[in-house]
């Protein structure tokens, strides 16, 4: 492609090639001809792009807020001079530079190699992708130049945010239900001692009694028999419906609920407990309950992709899958709970199953505050109307968690045992 | 529409502009490419062309040159006086533009042949000493000779004075104020008279008694050599090949005075229609469209124009155009009439001779009037001395020479020409515009950090929410909900035990009375809802 600066030279060289003619003046003529001449012959002279490009992340997957730290290695395989050759690596643009630069001028030799390294901060949470690297290579005198792209991507997962919550923040009015891995008086694998056995060919040595052992006299192994560890299945309900996006990029119902979901997963897998997760919005998402790291990864994989659309109702998710929640077992159900009549009635049909549910619920109205110049009058009378309705499903059993804006997670957990 | 069809969409419609043009531009070219038969070049060397002629001239030591572009180019030569313009066959017309007239105002109308400015140029060449000689019959040469007061007539002649070895397209005339005539098939010497201009004024006469040694020392005159002396006799017996006449234009002319030097016989006629039979009558009608000299006195084939006096030469020399009304007199066959014979441009000898004329010796004896100008009585050419053929009206045998041709003369016309510089003019101011506006440099390449979305609410229901309506249902449902009742209940209960649930009075007067409130009003009530319940 010509530059700016080669367009101007070449038409001025025609233009002073023709009015030279025109006036018959020679010197015109020559010096017209000296600059096309001069495009012409930088036209054979430009730079390229033939170089080798690889990214290196400090991670493949980070929480909301975190610092990712990238290194590109640009190498020149061709037996040229790249000449003015610019690197853009493209990153997303809702992530913020650091520190460094994500582009650099170079003018590599034959088989050099240069490296740019910056540090991007990632505030949303997202499936994301840095990548393909821009190159823009032209000649000395700034007369040609190319562009091109490396289709080289590194994909990253930005989880959301997961905050620590107390114990004690969380306990409800029936505590067994949230003491996490329970014991149930039966022979099976655990932590806790039930009795004493005969050691039986596949029992690991360690659970081998050797004082117990060594008073049989005759030889006869003794093991400590455990009493099996049983979970508690959660279950997470995850409003993502498009009522959901009031508010900010970073200040909405839908990141609060992705921030409380995440925490809460977090919380109680770390006490091996079963969580289970489900996210409606157009469609009902569906985790099975299970444990440990990989389910922890899976939730928190679901959740960076999460966007407000659609309009389920709750009593549709509660008609599809209260069947197969586990008895008497949590649901927290996060919701602004705003624009959907059928809650109540969700929530006390979950209640009748046994379930102990917490309703925590972003406060929408103040969360639109955020955006719009609400009158003070309807504000007021819209948070009458909310309070009405947060009373209205505390009255059919939930507990409830009305969560401002600028309240932490925690600090709003608090408040479950004003409910 | 995905992006792979869009892409498609773009491909099929960019193949489609590409081919459209590559067509177009395919068409017009390729007539370019290779035109039909060539003739009257000075640069081939077939029967009808006219290499013979050059080569006699630059073996007398002259240049040559060749406008392949536009007589345009005449404007450059440096020293005219010294230059002949050779004309010879106009085949092709010009693409050429509305011009500047004398008035100022542009004018539409352009001649045939050669734009304005190309025959500005050469009656430029003319008036700045200049020889030109313009043999045409059927071509397009008639705008340049209106310029000068004439016009070919550009139908064929016939004269009883033909070479009747050949056919009745080969016609004689002689250089003179009267037609030679006839006598047993050729044309009658005791006819001859010497030319009506040059006797006694053309330089190789004024050498005639001058002894000469070697023919290099005869310079220009050395077809005239015979035993050392120079022999100049002013006699010209031309043959022609299917010549047309000359005429007086419509519009006189002031660029000189002209003199018919060549005429037909009294036995000359004109095939006005071209039906190949001549019909004339003492009315031009149907039965008889042709022309006579008979009735309308000879015609004139030949003219010589000079700016004051042809008889003039040497350094009193004007500049002087020669029209003479056919394009083939100097063609190899009848130039070079021996060569012909010979067979040097046929394959193989021909079958009938060409007969002998005085075609050479005319033409060289122009070119030695034009050029022995400033040489002090010397036969030697001037050093600037040069002839230049015009073959930008001829068609080109060389692969894409026609294609060079156009180019070269769209070059040279819209540097030369005043509307088609003006357009240019405009065309480079318009390129610059162009480039100064859309041709933009990339933007250089910055991350820009950018999470700017907001997700906002139904503002329209704010003012449904300001009513005093809406006020009071929001205010029962707090009451119902704070008391646990179900709607039924609630709907049914007396409004006596709701005024008592209530308690405050001014609340009770606000659900029991349908009345207007002001802003003010509601605000106060609105404060007492929020804390209704709480106490």
């Amino acid at each position: 492609m010509w530059t700016r600066k080669a367009s101007f030279t070449f038409v001025g060289g025609i233009a002073l090639l023709l009015v030279g003619m025109m006036i018959s003046n020679h010197q015109l003529m020559i010096f017209g001809l000296s600059l096309i001449a001069f495009i012409t012959v930088n036209s054979w002279l430009a730079g390229h792009g033939d170089v080798e490009v690889s990214r290196t992340l400090s991670a493949d997957n980070l929480y909301k807020g975190d610092d990712l730290y990238v290194e590109l290695v640009v190498t020149n395989r061709s037996l040229r001079r790249t000449q003015m050759l610019e690197v853009y690596d493209n990153i997303p643009h809702e992530m913020k530079l650091r520190t460094g630069l994500n582009s650099m001028r170079l003018n590599l030799g034959p088989g050099e190699t240069a490296r740019i390294r910056y540090s991007i901060r990632c505030p949303l949470r997202g499936h994301f992708s840095l990548g393909p690297v821009s190159l823009r290579f032209r000649n000395t005198f700034n007369l040609f130049m190319e562009e091109m792209y490396i289709p080289h991507h590194s994909d990253m997962i930005i989880f959301p945010q997961v905050t620590d919550i107390e114990e004690a923040y969380i306990k409800s009015r029936t505590p067994k239900m949230y003491t996490g891995a329970t014991t149930l008086k039966n022979s099976g694998p655990g932590t806790e001692f039930y009795a004493l056995r005969e050691y039986v060919p596949g029992d690991p040595f360690k659970m081998i009694n050797w004082k117990a052992s060594a008073k049989t006299g005759d030889g006869t192994l003794i093991v400590n028999d455990t009493c099996r560890d049983a979970v508690t299945d959660v279950y997470i309900l995850l409003d993502s419906r498009d009522v959901s996006r009031i508010g900010t990029v970073l200040k909405n119902p839908l990141e609060n609920n992705t921030i409380a979901a995440a925490s809460l997963a977090s919380f109680f897998l770390k006490r091996r407990d079963s969580v289970a997760m489900a996210i409606y919005d157009e469609k009902l998402s569906y985790l099975q309950p299970d444990t440990g790291d990989k389910q922890y990864f899976k939730i928190l994989s679901s959740l960076a992709g999460v966007a407000p659309k659609g309009n389920m109702p709750l009593q549709a998710v509660t008609n599809s899958l209260a069947p197969r929640f586990s008895r008497g077992s949590p649901v927290f159900i996060l919701s602004s709970a705003e624009g959907d009549g059928t809650a109540p009635h969700a929530i006390r049909d979950l209640v009748g199953r046994g379930h102990e549910v917490v309703l925590l619920s972003p406060s929408s109205v103040d969360f639109e505050r955020l955006v719009s110049r609400i009158p003070r009058m309807s504000y007021e009378v819209l948070k009458i109307e909310r309070q009405n309705r947060m009373t209205a499903l505390a009255g059919f059993g939930a507990t409830v968690i009305d969560w401002m804006p600028d309240m932490e997670l925690s600090q709003a957990m608090l408040q479950a045992r004003g409910y | 529409m995905s992006a792979r069809s869009r892409r498609i969409r773009r491909g099929a419609l960019l193949a489609g502009f590409f081919g459209t043009l590559i067509l177009l531009v395919g068409v017009v070219l390729s007539s370019y490419v290779q035109s039909g038969d060539s003739q009257l070049s000075a640069y081939d060397d077939d029967w009808n062309d006219i290499s013979a002629f050059r080569r006699d001239v630059n073996d007398m030591g002259i240049q040559t040159r060749s406008v392949v572009s536009s007589p345009l180019l005449l404007k450059e030569i440096d020293d005219p006086g010294n230059a002949t313009f050779v004309i010879s066959g106009v085949e092709k017309d010009a693409f050429s533009m509305p011009h500047f007239g004398e008035s100022g105002f542009i004018e539409f109308d352009e001649p045939d042949g050669y734009s304005t400015a190309e025959i500005e140029a050469i009656v430029d060449f003319y008036k700045a000493n200049g020889t030109v000689i313009v043999m045409d019959d059927f071509g397009f040469s008639s705008g340049l000779a209106e310029a000068f007061g004439w016009q070919f007539n550009g139908n064929q002649l016939y004269d009883s004075l033909y070479a009747p070895t050949l056919n009745s397209s080969f016609v004689w005339t002689c250089l003179q104020i009267e037609p030679c005539g006839m006598s047993n098939l050729t044309v009658d010497p005791a006819t001859h008279k010497s030319h009506p201009l040059w006797d006694g004024a053309h330089p190789c006469a004024l050498a005639a008694s001058e002894s000469i040694v070697s023919e290099e020392d005869a310079g220009l005159c050395a077809h005239h050599l015979e035993g050392g002396m120079i022999s100049y006799n002013s006699t010209y017996q031309i043959l022609m090949n299917g010549p047309t006449i000359l005429e007086n234009a419509t519009k006189s002319s002031k660029l000189g005075v002209s003199q018919a030097i060549a005429s037909t016989s009294r036995d000359a006629s004109i095939d006005v229609n071209g039906d190949g039979e001549v019909m004339v009558g003492q009315e031009q009608n149907e039965e008889t469209p042709d022309r006579a000299a008979s009735i309308e006195g000879n015609f004139v084939v030949a003219v010589e124009i000079c700016e004051s006096r042809c008889e003039s030469s040497g350094e009193n020399m004007e500049g002087r155009v020669i029209f003479v009304a056919d394009g083939s007199v100097l063609s190899n066959a009848m130039y070079d009439y021996e060569g012909y014979n010979s067979g040097e441009y046929t394959d193989g000898t021909p079958a009938v001779e060409m007969p002998a004329n005085d075609n050479r010796k005319w033409a060289l004896d122009v070119i030695a009037l034009a050029l022995l100008t400033d040489t002090n009585g010397s036969l030697e050419p001037n050093e600037n001395a040069l002839v230049i053929f015009d073959e930008s009206r001829h068609s080109q045998n060389a692969f894409l020479g026609e294609s060079y041709n156009m180019i070269y003369w769209i070059l040279v016309y819209f540097t030369s020409e005043s509307m088609a510089m003006l357009v240019l003019f405009v065309a480079l101011f318009i390129a610059f515009e162009a480039v100064v506006i859309k041709k933009k440099d990339p933007e250089p390449w910055r991350h820009v950090f950018s999470i700017i979305y907001y997700g906002f609410g139904d503002a329209r229901r704010y003012g449904y929410y300001a009513k005093s309506n809406k006020i009071k249902q929001v205010f029962l449902s707090r009451v119902r909900n704070n008391n646990a009742l179900t709607r039924e209940e609630f709907d049914a209960m007396p409004a006596t035990e709701l005024q008592q649930m209530i308690e405050d009075p001014v609340l009770v007067k606000f659900v029991f009375e349908n009345r207007d409130y002001s802003l003010e009003q509601l605000v106060t009530i609105v404060k007492r809802i929020k804390v209704w319940g709480k106490t």
